[in-house]
């Protein structure tokens, strides 16, 4: 019980300290937990991540708030799921009431919206990482297939603008049929 | 007071439950937000440009901004536990069903599918933001273009660490974009 409670509070300090970088939408910090926690803590797999992102992105609600919350949940229960979206709130709730209270200021002021450019700009470089290292994950799946997969979701997504929710609908779908072909093969 | 409290937890309700994140929750904030008489419709576009422009989830942003205007750090918190409702019923429903069904065939079977599904979502991200992020006007904006490749080496190439990027990209931002 004490071991937990010291894990959901690290997990609160964990996201308190990401929350202050959300940018683009809050995949950056998908990235960064592919880092922390995949790549140098080894607590997490990358398939583990795939289906924390794929659960949390296909649920009502913010996206990260989600994220952080299944994170949590795996990580140490509901108190750690918990603790984990309060602590990645934190931050951008302190931050907007500032610029709220000096909103004008905070919009006319040229630097801001130069540092805002040039974060803007490494957002997508930070993303690619985490997917590069991602999508190295292991899957039964023959690579053709995979990739085939891959990139039907991709242009779905930002050619056809379809929802990712019923994206990741159609996955589910297509994993059924998968399952059947695999219990008629008998495996 | 605890009626408006209420008020703005349960406004905030129905934008996250029915939105999946990003842009397609504006509408709605429109609506309410100017149906309850607590901001027109000019200062709705600020909020979003402010929620843009700022570290955060554009939802959670929304909520803090539209909370402390309409009834100070108490309004924040209940319009920023309104959006994060579903996240903790329908998630934290999900996250129990998930974690208990994960190791079975037909749940593991499902995985191997959507996993790729999953990536390609990312990569689609990646993409949209891409275009957003180096194109303005129509038009490629060099500076953007130069912070990004720079950032894509230390990132993917050297390994460096997100925040120390974001830093590095910030610096780089006051230094050679031009000025608005």
């Amino acid at each position: 019980m004490k071991e937990k409670l010291k894990t959901a509070l690290g997990l609160y300090a964990y996201f308190f300290r990401i929350g202050w970088f959300i940018f683009g939408g809050g995949w950056n910090i998908v990235a960064q937990i592919q880092k922390d926690f995949v790549e140098k803590q080894n607590k997490l797999t990358g398939q583990e991540l795939l289906d924390i992102v794929s659960v949390g992105r296909s649920m009502p609600g913010t996206m990260i708030g989600n994220v952080a919350y299944l994170f949590g949940y795996h990580q140490c229960g509901a108190a750690g799921g918990v603790l984990a979206v309060l602590g990645i709130i934190t931050p951008p709730m302190i931050i907007l009431s500032v610029v709220t209270v000096f909103y004008r200021a905070v919009r006319d002021n040229p630097y801001v919206a130069r540092v805002l450019n040039g974060v803007r700009a490494a957002v997508c470089p930070i993303i690619l990482a985490a997917v590069l290292k991602l999508q190295k994950t292991s899957s039964p799946l023959p690579r053709p297939v995979f990739w085939a997969v891959v990139g039907a979701a991709c242009v779905a997504s930002f050619a056809f603008d379809i929802s990712s929710v019923l994206i990741v609908a159609a996955g589910v779908l297509m994993g059924l049929i998968y399952h059947l072909m695999k219990r008629r093969a008998g495996t | 007071m605890i009626g408006t409290l209420l008020a703005l937890f349960w406004s905030f309700c129905k934008i996250g439950f029915t939105s999946f994140g990003g842009m397609s929750m504006i509408p709605l904030i429109n609506s309410e937000m100017v149906s309850h008489g607590w901001m027109n419709a000019m200062e709705v576009t600020d909020i979003v440009a402010i929620a843009e422009m700022t570290p955060g989830p554009l939802g959670l942003n929304c909520a803090t901004f539209a909370g402390i205007r309409v009834a100070g750090i108490l309004g924040a918190l209940s319009a920023n536990l309104g959006v994060l409702a579903p996240t903790f019923t329908i998630c934290a429903a999900a996250a129990v069903f998930f974690e208990k069904f994960k190791n079975g065939a037909v749940l593991t079977h499902i995985m191997v599918l959507v996993r790729p599904v999953c990536i390609g979502l990312i990569w689609g991200v990646i993409v949209t933001l891409a275009r957003t992020n180096y194109i303005a006007g129509g038009a490629i904006q060099p500076d953007s273009v130069i912070i990004g490749l720079l950032c894509a080496y230390l990132v993917v190439g050297r390994g460096w660490s997100v925040p120390k990027v974001i830093g590095v990209a910030a610096v780089l931002g006051i230094v050679l974009c031009p000025a608005v």
